[in-house]
């Protein structure tokens, strides 16, 4: 079980919870000064620590491009660590959505990615991989910056917390700019699905903090988890008050999606992205009963580009090949009955 | 990060004021500093940032490059280099980034401003790693005894200050250990 096909809470507006912790190892220069044979030397033993606590090592250098996407698609690492060429690996434990890449921006990015509402609990998780990183490793710190990191944005505590929000009535309505400036003023950051610098697909925002350093990681998490519970009762009453001639009209637009959905014969990602918004919103406001959250969440990964692929019993070829399968894929998880 | 003038609004003016030496630097949001250049007190404008209120923007990379780019005011010494990297100031102004644990003494007044800029502070609060914690503990524990020691050399209590003695040496090996 990972976090996209699991229910957490407050589902109904939140997709999933995510911690990291960065830290460096004294006496290695950061990333962008550290050589191959620094790399491989502390890939060699951070393995070797956490091999023997239960995760699984992947070398990133070793494996297909379209491997590495879809680790991206499962958010498990960054765009820009699926693509580095100098040596980097991740080491996974599936099971608390554990996932620790090593010579990443930072020597280490301990996170953990959680279904729902649950940061308390990813917070606990990725700190116990840290501490038990920390008997075996000398962390970069300094008693006046904390954990001192690659970029001074991460200084401090080293820790982003953020929640992935589904708001598609807010974002129907046109308050997320507004939004986003009220959250900056309080030092949290509004992104995209996939992180800087990407847009907002599926009504879906990653709500973080932004400010690491003179504020304590319990403070960190308060704060966030406070707007979070604001932006999703104002999500809550925005879907409440959609009603008469605006409320038919979404629930023509939602049904149309659900019928897509399970029976076009070709699908591009970018399609099945706006009507997963739909769908999704269709569940929460109770229009679309047999299809779950968990089956959406399943698909969420499964039909994108280097997953899909992946798990293809032949490869396509083409691009119409690939959208002809990934509707054949929706097709078969949704037409499995949907569970309570 | 809040203007320290006005305390209401998001700060995004950053300067610093160098008199006599003594460099300060200071947050401002833009209506309290127009304010204060009419007023003329604001001169020494070294930096003006206005990606602070914007969420969507890729704030700390534009950020950096732009607080860094400015010409230096306190003659910053853009050929200094960290003794353990390498790295110059100059790499850093350029990539943002830094270039090992060292840098950041380095370079410590050179980043104060940015860091500052970047978190509305320049102290850490949150948690310490395992080995430092020990360390400060440690610290704490040898100024006591060290205390103790002058008190019973002071009242001629030789025998109590050989024990001290001995003690205060284990802390200080043991220091020593973990500094190696």
């Amino acid at each position: 079980m990972a976090w996209y096909n699991t229910v957490g809470k407050s589902t109904d507006t939140v997709v999933s919870s995510r911690v990291r912790l960065a830290r460096n190892i004294s006496g290695y220069p950061f990333a962008s000064k550290l050589d191959a044979a620094g790399a491989n030397e502390i890939i060699e033993k951070v393995g070797t620590t956490l091999e023997s606590a239960g995760f699984r090592k992947i070398a990133f250098n070793d494996i297909s491009p379209v491997m590495a996407t879809s680790y991206v698609e499962r958010h498990y690492v960054s765009p820009e660590f699926a693509t580095k060429e100098t040596p980097h690996a991740l080491l996974l434990q599936e099971t608390g959505g554990l996932a620790v890449m090593v010579c990443e921006e930072d020597h280490l990015r301990i996170q953990s990615i959680l279904p729902g509402l649950a940061l308390g609990e990813a917070y606990k998780n990725a700190s116990r991989v840290e501490k038990r990183l920390d008997e075996d490793f000398d962390f970069a710190y300094s008693e006046r910056l904390g954990y001192l990191t690659h970029c001074p944005t991460n200084l401090g505590t080293g820790m982003r917390a953020s929640v992935m929000m589904f708001l598609p009535a807010l974002s129907m309505g046109g308050y997320m700019d507004s939004l986003a400036a009220q959250l900056s003023k309080i030092g949290l950051t509004v992104r995209g699905l996939f992180g800087e610098g990407s847009g907002a697909a599926g009504s879906m925002y990653q709500i973080s903090n932004q400010i690491t350093l003179g504020i304590t990681e319990e403070e960190t998490l308060k704060k966030l988890e406070d707007a979070i519970s604001q932006i999703s009762e104002s999500e809550r009453r925005a879907r409440n008050s959609i009603s008469g001639e605006n409320l038919e009209r979404l629930t023509d637009r939602i049904l149309r999606a659900e019928g897509t959905l399970k029976y076009a014969w070709r699908m591009s990602s970018q399609e099945f992205m706006k009507l997963f918004s739909d769908v999704r919103f269709g569940i929460a406001l109770g229009i679309v009963k047999d299809i779950s959250y968990e089956q959406l969440g399943t698909l969420l990964v499964e039909v994108m580009p280097a997953t899909l692929t992946l798990n293809a019993e032949n490869t396509p070829k083409t691009e119409s090949a690939r959208d002809r399968l990934r509707a054949q894929k929706i097709q078969n998880t949704l037409s499995a009955p949907a569970q309570p | 990060m809040l203007c320290e003038k006005c305390k209401k609004r998001t700060a995004t003016v950053f300067y610093n004021e160098n008199i006599n030496g003594k460099t300060r630097s200071y947050s401002l949001c833009g209506e309290c500093a127009a304010k204060l250049r009419e007023k003329g007190e604001l001169q020494d404008i070294t930096s003006m940032v206005g990606s602070f209120a914007d969420p969507f923007s890729k704030l700390h990379d534009d950020f950096f490059g732009g607080f860094f780019g400015i010409p230096a005011h306190t003659g910053i010494a853009k050929a200094k280099k960290c003794p353990v990297c390498g790295t110059s100031f100059a790499e850093i102004a350029e990539s943002g980034k830094i270039g090992c644990p060292e840098c950041y003494e380095t370079f410590a007044d050179e980043l104060a401003n940015s860091i500052h800029s970047i978190h509305g502070t320049t102290s850490h609060t949150g948690n310490v790693p395992a080995r430092h914690r020990a360390k400060q503990q440690r610290g704490e524990k040898l100024k006591k005894l060290k205390q103790e020691l002058k008190d019973a050399l002071e009242k001629e209590a030789y025998e109590h200050a050989a024990e001290l003695r001995d003690e205060i040496r284990k802390l200080e090996s043991e220091n020593e250990k973990e500094e190696n």
